[in-house]
């Protein structure tokens, strides 16, 4: 409100907000329609109708003179309280009257045969996720519980609802599971998105690779992320691979949060990334890791686990990383075995304990004998090591071909 | 009562004007500093003569009138505090009874204020302290100590003693004698009398909620002379009690609180013959006090008072006992002790023995009272009896709103026929037990109080004495405790009220204490009658069933504080004003407030303070007059301020809670015949809530729910769990000190788990339903899901860990960090959601990270997502806390995996004995070295699991068991659990789990 309001200008605003309102609506355009909602635009035009609107209260008024406008005033009445809302910063009373508009919105957007208005409920379901975030973070910031993203959450859903049956609505239904997807991940409760999931993957009627393609992939993003909480893997690595072949090249940002996922994931089965890919990303975390691996280095994994061990439990990626180390350890034995192998070939596929044992002891890691003949139990039982041990005389008789088969793709036997 | 009216009403006129000056003088009584006393000396003189039943009922406005005064009295002297009660008030000067009135309209309306301070302890604190401190200081403090919890009460009471205010002034105007009268005893008794002034005020102000309803029944009904003198008398003795203090006073308030009633009842004629009444406890009680305070006591006083100077006398005298024992020397002395301590020891044991019966809390409470009292000059003892009368005080209020009806007529009719019936032969034991326990030391006292009280309360006592720095300090507690005790007693809520929860009054100022010290000392007397009291209080428990009449007796007393209040303020309003006393009331109570307004500004805060104190007072009477009227209502508008003084007290109060402290809680105990109206006192209680509000127009944020948590009275340690399919019975529910001796029953207990668990599931309901979360939360919790990972029933287990998660958090100490690894574990060991580990580990602390328990946790953790068997087992051996219990949870899942694992990888064969080590089934004989006898017990123990599993054992050439790998590698399976049951749940199988949980 640099400069002067007048009542006059604060009306003509107001008016012409409405007026252009009604008539996107009227002609059904929805790219002059999508401006009016998107609050988080902070475009001019709003602005200056939100200052219009707190210096003009009776704004309601204004809608209900003419039958144009009154006819959405259900849409348009709480629309202002929330933009003045917005405007004076106060977004936790902005939030729950956006949510208002929006249910407004949705009950004149099932009315609508065609799904012309999609656009604008793609924006009036983002604008509204957004508000609940910013409005969480001002109610917690204040000491109270942070509810609204919750609230939205639930709104979401109805949105989903609208969407999610047949005919030609149903394309915008993957972007609201996306947003659902948002939402459900910031509250950490991710087994409500299986729910959606099943709607979205069940129902065959509806190719999916008839949604957006931005849609896709961001679904492919969080399904694969679901999939590694599961430890699934060979499906994670599907989906994450997906997302990161048709992510959109320039957004770098989205193409290293797929890889922070998709980097472990490979890594568990086997697939060890290039060096300039992490730094490109700027996923150093991961590069001591791979260092790790490769050596066979136990005590360079514990190092770099341990030292981004915050980080990586943030991401949830801490279980699937620790879950290395038997390769690492196949890795080191591979390279007993090898060095065996220049000095004694005739010998060099009866592996002694003790000779693991100070390998070990090299990279300062102290294991009993127990416990380095439990771990080369487990690699022969993981299928990371072929060959047997003979219990009598500490020995690991390994096979004559192949001992040590790369998983090439495939996760660690479980 | 008419004679008196009479009498007050000639008295009235030039009475007010003395009243007045007594009343400063009063007020300087109370605040030691500067009194001139001399017309309160000639003054008293001459009420004394008037009427002792006049003095009584006076003594109820004195004691008011003296709130008033001593705020006034800050200022100073008497003619200071008229000349500025005349200025605010305006009319001062001109009428001297109008400016009497105006004068007590201005107390009134602090002590509206007051009332509302003392319910709303805001008014309490902020002016109480600040100004009481300096004269009433220590009391003041204490009462509004005392009140601020009991504020939410209190402040019903307030509401409904706003529209009293007028009949005060009725009161006032007509019984201008009788307030002096009473004024004298109270100023004569000075800082005490302040004290008991305050409590007094209290006392009203629950009686006066207690009024409206009883009053309207009360006053048509109890207009009766009878019921009227009983009321002056009551609020008289109540007045004497509080601000005697001496001997006299103990007497009265036993009577007043308690047997106040039966006292009452008897007094009438009582009065009149005070040896006699030592026949006749009740009556008594009365004379002795009539005696002191218009004989021995407004004599002493007088003196005193004239002194000027001589407050510090008073003071000093109390502190030597000068006063009250003066008064008992003078002759009155005699009576006094016998009269006091016969009474009060009747009435206490009446009361007690009634109590005990009934509700008997409330009489409880009402012997308490006296002894308090009696105490209340002795530090320690007082302190207990403050206690006792807050918490009368308390349970008042609920009492009040859900008794109302029932309780005014019962009491009134119990406690005037049982009373006086019982006490003859109580007064003989009681006097025998005063003397003994004179003979005690104070604490012999509280101990014996403590007997009686509640647990809680007990706790509640020892919680508020503990903080005290000094002796000065302890002395106020007492008070205040006293007070408290009293008012408790008196509404009845002594054994309802949660004293756990109830926060602890603010300690008074050390100058206010220092006062308060001062005080006590003069009641070595009384100090012997309560602690006599107090045993009696004891005995009287297994009693308690005897005498069903007592408890309406019980009842009653609390009513009749009120009612005496009611009464004597109607009856004054009566006989001065006579009919138009309502009209008049209204009248006084529109000036009441405009002075207030008025005379609070000038007064400055120690004036509200001590105006709220007569307020107090004089809010009961208008509480039953609101309730009577709508004019009241409007009346109330005044209290606008009280109001606002209230609600701030009850966010004050909202504070505390959040601190952890709990408000009392309103609900009575219904142990008695009263108790059958529990749950409608519960709806009433929340009506009178929403009325408040209403009525008050306080926010509905201001409800006080916690007012509606029940208050356990059961002393039973043990018992049964029952899932409640009501609301809970206080009379079933365990207070928190015996929950906490049933938890070291249950610990220390050899019986089986099914026995503890049911005994702690019982603890953890008598918890929840009393809202008790503390560290003895916690510490229940903690030993039942220990019990239950022993035992491994892990749904109790999950019950526990979940509110320890929660009660954790609510930052209560415990062993967090303990819990933490088991929460951990189980979440490893029980869940496949990788998602809930992970979120588990990145909420872990560094902290928690470090800790011992933790850490294996987190090892176990590591063992068990990477298979590493060694690794698990190792840890089993070494498993801190109970984190083996639940590792033995998987451990059959490990050694399966294990075994499957092992004959993937070794060939040709395994030694049993290296399986069995590497898998836990002889951990000893690695840890010691071998104990071969271990061993081979492991070794059989891991061929029977072998077998049982599948595996193929072969023995070799040395006769050595060994596991086939090949052959058992497509052998081996997970055997069908052995106690399978149909429904699934082995835990289910009694028979079953009886042997484990014997075991």
């Amino acid at each position: 409100m640099a400069a002067y309001l007048s009542m006059g200008e604060a009306h003509r605003r107001i008016t012409d907000y409405l007026a252009r309102f009604s008539d996107a609506v009227a002609s059904q355009d929805v790219a002059s329609l999508k401006p009016l909602l998107s609050l988080s635009s902070a475009s001019p035009s709003l602005v200056s109708l939100a200052d219009a609107l707190n210096l003009l209260q009776d704004s309601n008024r204004l809608i209900k003179q003419s039958d144009r406008y009154s006819q959405f005033a259900e849409i348009l009445a709480p629309l202002f309280r929330c933009l003045q809302n917005y405007r004076l910063h106060n977004l936790v009373d902005a939030y729950p009257a956006y949510e208002k508009a929006a249910n407004a919105f949705i009950q004149e957007f099932r009315n609508w045969d065609s799904a012309w208005a999609l656009e604008a409920l793609y924006v009036i379901a983002y604008e509204i996720r957004v508000l609940a975030e910013r409005a969480d973070r001002e109610l917690s910031a204040n000491g109270k519980m942070p509810e609204k993203l919750k609230a939205a959450g639930s709104f979401l859903m109805k949105v989903f609802g609208v969407l999610a049956g047949k005919g030609p609505k149903r394309v915008g239904a993957l972007y609201v599971t996306c947003q659902l997807f948002k939402v459900y991940f910031k509250l950490g409760t991710v087994h409500l998105c299986r729910s959606v999931i099943r709607s979205i993957e069940t129902a065959r009627i509806f190719d999916f690779e008839e949604f957006p393609q931005r849609d896709k992939v961001t679904y492919m993003y969080y399904t694969g992320r679901l999939e590694v909480y599961n430890e699934n893997f060979t499906a994670a690595d599907q989906k994450l691979s997906y997302a990161l072949a048709h992510c959109n090249p320039h957004s770098e940002a989205n193409i290293r949060m797929i890889l922070k996922y998709l980097i472990p994931v490979k890594l568990s089965i086997g697939i060890l990334p290039k060096d300039w890919l992490l730094e490109r990303y700027n996923l150093v975390e991961y590069s001591n890791i791979v260092q790790a691996l490769k050596r066979g280095d136990l005590r360079l994994l514990r190092s770099a686990l341990e030292e981004h061990e915050d980080r990586f439990l943030r991401s949830g990626v801490y279980l699937v990383l620790e879950k290395l180390e038997l390769q690492v350890y196949q890795r080191l034995l591979k390279k007993i075995y090898i060095i065996q192998k220049q000095k004694e070939p005739t010998k060099a596929h009866q592996m002694k304990l003790e000779v693991i044992i100070k390998a070990l002891k090299w990279l300062e890691i102290d294991m009993d004998l127990d416990e380095v003949e439990c771990i080369v139990a487990i690699l022969i039982h993981k299928n990371l090591m072929k060959g047997y041990f003979a219990h009598k005389s500490k020995v690991v008789v390994l096979s004559k071909q192949d001992p040590f088969p790369k998983l090439t793709g495939k996760p660690v036997n479980a | 009562m008419m004679n008196r009216g009479g009498i007050t009403e000639t008295l009235a006129p030039p009475g007010t004007n003395s009243l007045e000056d007594r009343h400063v003088v009063d007020a300087r009584h109370g605040q030691p500093s500067s009194y001139s006393t001399s017309t309160a000396g000639s003054e008293a003189s001459s009420w004394i003569p008037q009427s002792v039943n006049n003095s009584f009922t006076g003594n109820g406005y004195s004691a008011s009138s003296t709130y008033g005064y001593e705020q006034q009295t800050q200022p100073p002297r008497r003619d200071d505090m008229n000349g500025a009660t005349e200025a605010s008030s305006l009319s001062l000067g001109s009428t001297s009874v109008p400016q009497d009135y105006n004068g007590y309209m201005t107390y009134q309306n602090p002590t509206n204020s007051y009332g509302y301070g003392t319910t709303g302890y805001t008014g309490y604190y902020s002016g109480y302290q600040q100004q009481t401190n300096p004269s009433y200081s220590q009391p003041a403090g204490a009462y509004q100590s005392t009140s601020s919890p009991y504020q939410p009460v209190s402040s019903f009471q307030n509401t409904g003693s706003y529209p009293v205010p007028p009949s005060y002034s009725n009161s006032y105007y007509g019984s201008g004698d009788y307030q002096t009268a009473g004024t004298y005893p109270n100023s004569n008794y000075s800082t005490q009398t302040t004290w008991n002034d305050g409590n007094y005020a209290n006392y009203s102000t629950y009686q006066y909620s207690n009024y409206p309803s009883t009053t309207s029944a009360y006053g048509s009904g109890n207009s009766a002379a009878t019921s009227v003198q009983y009321q002056p008398q009551f609020k008289q003795w109540t007045d004497y009690h509080a601000p005697s203090e001496v001997s006299c006073a103990p007497g009265m308030e036993n009577l007043s609180v308690a047997s106040s009633s039966n006292p009452a009842c008897p007094t009438p004629g009582v009065p009149n013959g005070t040896q006699a009444s030592n026949s006749q406890p009740p009556p008594t009680a009365v004379p002795s006090w009539r005696p002191e305070p218009g004989l021995s006591g407004l004599p002493s006083q007088q003196p005193s008072v004239v002194a000027g100077a001589g407050h510090d006398n008073y003071w000093k005298q109390h502190a030597a006992p000068g006063f009250q024992n003066q008064n008992s020397a003078a002759g009155q002395s005699a009576f006094y002790q016998p009269m006091e301590s016969k009474n009060a020891y009747g009435s206490y044991m009446d009361e007690q023995r009634s109590t005990s019966d009934q509700g008997s809390n409330l009489q409880y409470p009402v012997v308490h009272q006296a002894p308090q009292i009696h105490q209340a000059p002795q530090q320690i003892s007082p302190a207990l009896d403050p206690r006792r009368g807050s918490r009368v005080q308390i349970q008042t209020n609920p009492r009040i709103v859900s008794n109302l009806a029932l309780g005014l007529t019962k009491t009134e009719k119990a406690g005037s026929g049982t009373t006086a019936a019982a006490k003859p032969a109580y007064i003989g034991v009681s006097l025998p037990k005063p003397s003994d326990k004179a003979m005690s030391d104070d604490a012999s006292d509280p101990a014996l109080k403590h007997a009686a009280f509640p647990k809680s309360l007990r706790g509640y006592v020892e919680r508020a004495l503990a903080r005290c720095k000094d002796e000065a300090q302890i002395a106020t507690s007492q008070e205040v405790l006293k007070e408290l005790i009293t008012s408790a007693t008196a509404d009845g809520t002594l054994y309802t009220q949660d004293w756990d929860a109830k926060p602890l009054f603010p300690l008074p100022d050390m100058d206010g204490l220092s006062n308060t010290l001062q005080t006590p000392p003069p009641l070595p007397t009384f100090r012997r009658s309560p602690g006599r009291r107090t045993k009696s209080r004891w005995e009287p428990l297994p009693e308690e069933k005897s005498v069903n009449k007592m408890p309406p007796l019980m009842t009653e007393p609390v009513k009749y504080g009120g009612y005496m209040n009611d009464r004597n303020r109607k009856p004054y309003v009566g006989n001065s004003e006579s009919k138009d006393g309502l009209n008049t009331k209204n009248f006084l109570t529109a000036e009441q407030k405009t002075g207030s307004f008025q005379k609070p500004f000038k007064r400055q805060r120690l004036s509200d303070s001590l105006t709220t104190a007569d307020n107090g007072d004089a809010s009961s009477d208008s509480d039953k007059e609101s309730s009577l009227t709508a004019f009241y209502s409007g009346a109330i508008g005044f209290s606008n301020t009280p109001e606002e003084r209230k609600k701030r007290e009850r966010r004050s109060k909202r504070f505390e809670k959040a601190h952890g402290n709990r408000v009392e809680i309103n609900h009575f105990k219904p142990k008695s015949a009263v108790s059958a109206n529990l749950y409608a006192r519960r709806a009433t209680a929340i009506v009178l809530s929403k009325t408040f509000e209403e009525s008050g127009s306080k926010a509905v944020e201001d409800i006080d729910w916690d007012a509606l948590t029940v208050r356990g009275t059961c002393q039973e340690i043990e018992k049964r769990y029952l899932r409640l399919t009501s609301a809970p019975d206080p009379a079933t529910v365990r207070p928190e000190e015996v929950l906490e001796k049933a938890l070291t029953m249950v610990q220390n207990s050899q019986k089986n788990y099914l026995y503890k668990c049911d005994q702690l599931k019982s603890i953890r309901q008598d918890l929840t339903v009393q809202r008790i979360r503390n560290k003895l939360t916690v510490k229940v919790y903690e030993t039942h899901a220990r019990l239950a990972l022993e035992v491994g029933d892990l749904p109790e287990y999950n019950q526990c860990q979940s509110q320890l998660k929660t009660l954790y958090a609510e930052g209560i100490e415990g062993c967090h960090m303990e819990f933490s690894a088991y929460n951990l574990l189980c979440v490893i060991l029980h869940s496949n959601n990788y998602r809930d580990l992970l979120s588990s580990m990145s909420r872990l602390s560094n902290d928690a990270k470090n800790d011992k328990a933790v850490k294996h946790a987190l090892a176990v953790r590591r063992a068990v997502t990477t298979g590493n068997y060694v690794m698990f087992f190792g840890l089993y051996r070494t498993a801190p806390n109970l984190n083996s219990c639940l590792m033995d949870l998987f451990v059959d899942k490990m050694r399966y995996k294990a075994v499957n694992c092992m004959c993937r990888s070794y060939r040709p064969t395994v030694p049993v004995s290296y399986v069995a080590k590497v898998l836990g089934f002889a951990y000893a004989s690695s840890v010691n070295g071998g104990s071969e006898e271990k061993d081979s017990v492991g070794l059989e123990e891991c061929v029977d699991w072998l077998k049982a599993h599948g595996a193929c054992l072969v023995a070799d050439n040395n006769g050595e068991m060994q596991l086939d790998t090949k052959a058992s590698s497509s052998s081996l399976y997970i055997p069908e659990p052995g106690g399978a049951v149909a429904h699934g749940d082995t835990s289910l199988a009694v028979n079953d789990f009886l042997t484990r949980a014997s075991s």
